[in-house]
């Protein structure tokens, strides 16, 4: 039986900037960042309540197998913005929005009251889309 | 009732006034004026944004800083404790065990250890099938 989920990846082509994002702008913890011995890095970061969900920033062009057709693939859609990523949940919306403006991230627009709550999109700036949240 | 926009933007000002000098002995009074608000109003709306008090969130932020200063740097604790802006190393001590789970220098040393195997055993902290994934890497460029 499999209860929880402890690792997702978000894929980014610049794992530095992936840690000055995450961890710099949206406040995120450094779990770990190891490098083996063929550059592939295992970078992972935590939300700040959600200390047991590891998101691995992975480059997937760099120590992953994947084949020149599916690198060239995750590039594209990378670079395009293609790539939506998932949905964080905040407890509020609207002092997060202006928090995260003031820093210099990049929204679709202003929060917005929906059905669930209130919500703002928001990129990572490296290819990731998001959902910011705040559940009613 | 709903916060209006340029309070949401005074309560934000605040937030990050703390985050950039934490370090500093500030206090109720010297957050509230970075807010342009009473303290009374100040104190109701950032607790409600955050759902904790600005006290509770200074001590939170300094906290964590003191938890990033023992894993990265070599200054002695008490030496951390005052960088991070609390005045008495026992208060210090008794609320990073409290929050983190263990006393700063036990904290410390755990973190040095898995520093050290980060650089000697980096492979013991991924999980298997990425693991795969770059043995396949390196067997396609040989």
């Amino acid at each position: 039986m499999i209860t929880r989920i402890s690792h997702v990846t978000f894929f980014v082509l610049d794992q530095e900037k992936a840690r000055e994002f995450y961890v710099d702008k949206l406040g995120f913890k450094v779990n770990t960042d190891v490098k083996m011995e063929n550059g592939f890095r295992w970078l992972t970061v935590t939300a700040p309540d959600q200390p047991d969900l590891e998101i691995a920033l992975l480059n997937p062009l760099e120590g992953l197998g994947y084949d020149p057709e599916v690198k060239a693939a995750y590039k594209l859609l990378l670079e395009k913005g293609a790539l939506g990523a998932g949905v964080f949940k905040t407890p509020d919306c609207r002092a997060t929005y202006e928090e995260l403006t003031a820093k210099g991230v990049g929204f679709k627009g202003e929060p917005k009251d929906q059905f669930y709550g209130t919500e703002a999109i928001l990129t990572d700036g490296l290819g990731n889309w998001f959902s910011m949240s705040q559940p009613k | 009732m709903p916060i209006a926009p340029e309070v949401y933007k005074k309560i934000v000002t605040a937030k990050l006034y703390i985050d950039e000098c934490f370090h500093e002995p500030i206090d109720l009074d010297r957050i509230a004026r970075e807010a342009c608000l009473s303290r009374f109003h100040f104190h109701r709306l950032f607790t409600s944004i955050y759902r904790l008090t600005p006290h509770q969130y200074l001590t939170r932020k300094r906290i964590e800083q003191a938890r990033k200063a023992l894993a990265g740097k070599t200054l002695t604790v008490t030496e951390i404790c005052a960088e991070v802006g609390f005045e008495s190393i026992g208060s210090f001590s008794t609320l990073f065990k409290k929050t983190i789970g263990h006393a700063p220098n036990n904290y410390r040393q755990q973190e040095w250890q898995k520093n050290v195997q980060a650089r000697e055993q980096p492979r013991s902290f991924i999980p298997h099938c990425f693991i795969e994934t770059c043995t396949k890497s390196n067997s396609q460029e040989e």
